[in-house]
């Protein structure tokens, strides 16, 4: 080993020239991020007059829509239990259908290596399908109305949950699964008893977040008419009743913070 | 193949061994190889100490011996089974032999009491295991182990929230309540302190007084000598020492860590 210790000063710093790789590619990392945002706001086509212009008219709307029409309130507090309903539906199917994936699509609990692959690719397109184009889809085939809605609801949600479900059983310790298969225990046997009481916290709050969002996400499914408060929004903004859409809007919104403060508080417990 | 098998169990029965191991080999590429030819073996009711440097092997005999890691070649039988024969001869080899880690390998979240039952997991039907009601008869037996490593009063405490030396002795627990031929321990007491370690080992050589035989990993000269009946030496993946515990003296101790010793000198 080399001890010698030189006075502050002697010590030769690396050179970096100015025109060393790393910089080149930091200035050409600049240049292509300005030219993508600057093509993305022509695509976008971003006009802030129009938004100027356009800002009175929506003063003026929630100027009419004060105070807030309260003679429908049964009904639209019924839409919303329809919307709560679907999301709760739909995120339990969605997450009866995600248990035995979630085994097959996680590498170190997977039967068989021929198994998981297939099973993340059907898990990526459900994921990459939004529970809004598949309500879409369902409406045609099923009809109108909140089934429509379950159904798109728990495809997304199926192929989201089981793969953060996956996600959570490839993450945990393997050692404990080890212990349990080498005393000579079975494979479902190992994993009903060392891997769920490990993972469930993680499942059960992955299953909230994703009632959740679905609840916030089933509000815009009414648009094409898939049931529940979105269908009334679609309705009166289509109809122009500005106080029956202000009660919609707020009944949303109570809806919505009522749930995830709940959700939250749920997971919180789980910690 | 049963012709085999009965040549086998007649062996087995003739020179008495519960385990045993055939020309071991298994490297890890490129450069790395762990075992290098072991042939083992392990007769009923006696306490082997495996001593060796970090890196000497220990751990790969350990998992080759539960079938954890498969051997590039050789043959592991335990209890008269090559266990690399089919899934279900490595199954039922595995219920004979119990394994105890050096990380303790607990389940986090359940109790001492229910990670001591994972010992009888092979034991009982899915169905007990699926919805966690085991019969009165092995509950009594999980309390029973805990009590032998003087953890009864810890039965409902949570694994997480046990010290590492607790920890290590719900892993004996465990290995108790497989009620196995064998126990392997990797480094058992190595991240111990010499109280928790003393209790370890003494829970170990109670196993032994009633018939099971321990294989022990150890680091510690001297407790291979206090607790083990026969001492085991690993160097770089070959068996360099096998003699009767009060036999081994002190060059021969030298020269199983020698090599190691060069290593850290230059």
């Amino acid at each position: 080993m080399a001890t010698v210790v030189r006075r502050a000063g002697e010590y030769p710093e690396p050179v970096v020239a100015w025109w060393s790789g790393r910089r080149l590619r930091f200035a050409l990392v600049l240049i292509l991020l300005a030219a993508l945002y600057s093509a993305s706001w022509h695509l976008a086509k971003v006009d802030p007059g129009r938004l100027l212009t356009g800002l009175p008219k929506m003063a003026g709307w929630a100027a009419k829509a004060w105070p807030p029409a309260t003679d429908e309130l049964p009904v639209l507090l019924l839409r919303t239990a329809e919307t709560i309903a679907m999301a709760a539906i739909g995120t339990t199917a969605a997450a009866l259908l995600a248990l035995p994936m979630c085994i097959v699509a996680a590498r170190n609990v997977t039967p068989s290596m021929a198994l998981y692959y297939p099973a993340r690719w059907l898990l990526n397109a459900l994921r990459g399908v939004d529970s809004f184009v598949f309500a879409l889809l369902f409406v045609a085939a099923v009809g109108l109305g909140p089934f429509a809605g379950v159904l798109g609801i728990a495809l997304h949600t199926w192929g989201s949950t089981a793969k953060l479900w996956a996600e959570a059983i490839e993450n945990i310790p393997p050692g404990p699964l080890e212990a349990a298969a080498a005393t000579g225990a079975s494979r479902v046997k190992v994993i009903a008893y060392a891997l769920l009481p490990d993972v469930a916290p993680a499942m059960v709050s992955v299953g909230l977040f994703w009632w959740e969002f679905n609840v916030r996400a089933s509000t815009v499914l009414g648009v094409v008419g898939a049931g529940g408060i979105g269908q009334e929004l679609k309705n009166s903004m289509d109809l122009l009743l500005f106080p029956r859409l202000l009660t919609i809007i707020l009944l949303i919104l109570v809806t919505v913070t009522v749930i995830d403060h709940t959700s939250e508080w749920l997971r919180r417990k789980l910690e | 193949m049963a012709a085999a098998q009965a040549r086998i169990t007649a062996e087995l029965n003739g020179n008495g061994l519960v385990a045993y191991t055939e020309g071991l080999t298994k490297s890890y590429p490129p450069a790395v190889t762990a075992l290098d030819g072991v042939s083992f073996a392990v007769r009923p009711g006696e306490f082997v100490a495996v001593l060796g440097p970090s890196g000497a092997g220990k751990t790969t005999l350990f998992r080759c011996l539960t079938g954890l890691t498969r051997p590039d070649r050789g043959t592991v039988t335990v209890a008269g089974r090559d266990i690399w024969q089919s899934p279900r001869e490595l199954r039922l080899a595995r219920r004979e032999l119990a394994l105890i880690f050096q990380q303790f390998n607990l389940i986090r979240r359940l109790s001492a009491l229910e990670n001591v039952l994972v010992g009888r997991l092979a034991h009982v039907p899915a169905w007990r295991v699926i919805s966690r009601c085991f019969t009165r008869a092995d509950r009594q037996l999980a309390l029973g182990c805990l009590d032998t490593v003087g953890l009864l009063d810890r039965a409902g405490t949570r694994a997480d929230e046990l010290s590492g030396g607790q920890q290590q002795r719900v892993a004996i627990a465990r290995a108790l309540a497989q009620h196995a031929k064998v126990i392997l321990a990797d480094e058992p007491v190595a991240s111990l302190d010499p109280e928790s370690s003393a209790t370890v080992l003494q829970s170990l050589r109670s196993a032994v007084s009633a018939g099971v035989a321990v294989v022990a990993s150890l680091h510690q000269v001297h407790l291979a000598r206090e607790y083990a009946d026969r001492i085991v030496a690993l160097r770089d993946g070959r068996i360099v020492e096998d003699t009767p515990a009060a036999r081994l003296d002190t060059r021969a101790i030298e020269q199983i860590y020698e090599r190691k010793g060069e290593r850290e000198a230059s």
